[in-house]
């Protein structure tokens, strides 16, 4: 439980770039199914709680980066999210920024090994 | 995946909704914890279980922020509209008459422009399309049928003349042996005095007195003859009436005889038993001679041209005098063919 709530501090930050990278990987994708696949990509070590996902979709829906499409499954609506042309630059885009981060956050973390090395 | 039962997911629904989530959102987040609890059942795990642990991690505050989230999210690109029609009946039209005014003032703007360019532009583009004409062009082909032309008679010209006068006649039938009852009194031989200047006819007629009756060649004697004062014409102009009249040498009688003596009464005329007048026209000139006689009205075979001939040969006439000068005069002589 600590753990989730270190893990969520950041993921608040990255989980746009997150939603729309696995997007970018699939054609569509409903809410339920993204948080099982971040679960299992990461062996559960973010788990995405569907009151930090769905506000985060319904954002990017506004932005206009996001198409959805309603399919009734087993007699209840499924929402299904993909990516419009733009969403797909944004994608691109925003990945990248996050690796650049990533790396400057690995530098920023790393000098004390460096030191000693 | 062991499906969810109806009533199952119905106590899902039900337990969102007592929670206050935003309708909008019910199905989707209805659809998340329903698979969720699909996944957790597979698992083996008792629905109550299941259904605990699920309300807790829903919990209303979760679904609260949510709701708020959501309604925050919307208020973004909320328009004066939807905060005018907020908590009132959007379904009624009014909202969707204004919420698209902007766009139908846009297309009725653009159509109403568009519809004057092309009234103002009309000729233009008229003139543009319709081809120009050019010279060798036919324009119009009609055909032609031949018509026929028949003279028309021309109006004739009217008689200059006063109608031709008759001969002055009196009503002088030879008496009749009749029965009394058929006696007419009133028809009584004329007097003496009217005979002395009229002629003897079957009627009454008031015409020209001094008519010469030309009858068939009958040999009289010679006429008198005198002389003519020549005077020098004044003018080439043609008179009617003067204050001298023309007058043939030797009186009217002389020329009543010059006629007889000439004159022959056509064979053809005779034989046809055609009898009248003719009228000749001619012209005395200023030296008395007689010019440009025509015959204005006949009776034909041959007669016409006979008057003509012998007017023709009269040469003794004195001219016409105006103001003591000779003058051309324009003269009508009525001449009588008459049958014994």
């Amino acid at each position: 439980m600590e753990n989730n709530t270190t893990s969520n501090e950041y993921v608040r930050g990255t989980l746009k770039t997150i939603v729309l990278n696995l997007l970018a990987e699939h054609d569509r994708m409903y809410g339920y199914e993204i948080t099982q696949e971040v679960k299992d990509r990461t062996g559960g070590a973010i788990a995405l709680t569907f009151g930090a996902l769905y506000p985060v979709l319904h954002k990017l829906e506004q932005e206009g980066l996001l198409l959805t499409e309603s399919v009734e499954v087993d007699g209840r609506l499924r929402k299904y999210y993909s990516l419009t042309h733009r969403g797909n630059e944004t994608a691109v885009s925003k990945t990248n920024d996050l690796e650049r981060f990533l790396e400057a956050v690995k530098l920023l973390l790393a000098p004390r090994n460096l030191a000693t090395e | 995946m062991k499906r969810l039962q109806e009533n199952r997911i119905d106590l899902i629904s039900k337990y969102l909704r007592t929670s206050k989530l935003n309708p909008e959102l019910l199905p989707e987040i209805l659809d998340h914890l329903a698979c969720e609890a699909e996944e957790r059942l597979w698992d083996g795990k008792p629905f109550e279980q299941v259904y605990q642990d699920m309300v807790s991690t829903a919990d209303a505050q979760t679904l609260l922020n949510l709701s708020v989230d959501h309604q925050n999210l919307l208020a973004m690109e909320k328009s004066l509209n939807d905060i005018v029609f907020e908590n009132r009946n959007k379904l009624y039209g009014a909202y969707q008459l204004r919420k698209g005014y902007g766009q139908t003032v846009q297309r009725s703007v653009l159509m109403g422009v568009a519809f004057f360019l092309f009234l103002i532009m009309f000729p233009k583009l008229y003139a543009r399309l319709s081809p120009d004409s050019k010279p060798g062009d036919i324009a119009y082909i009609v055909e032609a049928n031949p018509v026929d032309v028949t003279l028309e008679a021309l109006p004739k010209p009217p008689v200059k003349e006063e109608v031709a006068p008759a001969a002055k006649t009196i009503k002088s039938l030879t008496p009749e042996v009749l029965p009394d009852e058929q006696v007419q009194i009133e028809t009584l031989p004329p007097v003496v005095e009217d005979l002395a200047t009229a002629q003897p006819s079957t009627k009454t007629l008031d015409g020209v007195e001094d008519i010469t009756i030309i009858v068939p060649p009958v040999d009289r004697g010679s006429i008198a003859k005198s002389d003519v004062a020549g005077l020098e014409a004044r003018k080439d102009e043609i008179f009617t009436f003067v204050e001298q009249s023309p007058q043939y040498l030797g009186g009217n009688e002389a020329m009543a005889a010059f006629l007889q003596k000439n004159l022959k009464y056509p064979r053809q005329a005779a034989h046809a038993g055609v009898q009248g007048k003719v009228f000749v026209q001619f012209t005395v000139g200023s030296d008395g001679k007689i010019e440009n006689a025509t015959a204005i009205r006949g009776i034909g075979f041959g007669c016409d041209e006979e008057a003509v001939r012998v007017v023709k040969l009269m040469d003794k006439w004195a001219p016409g005098k105006q103001a003591g000068v000779p003058v051309r005069v324009r003269f009508t002589l009525p001449i009588a063919f008459q049958l014994d």
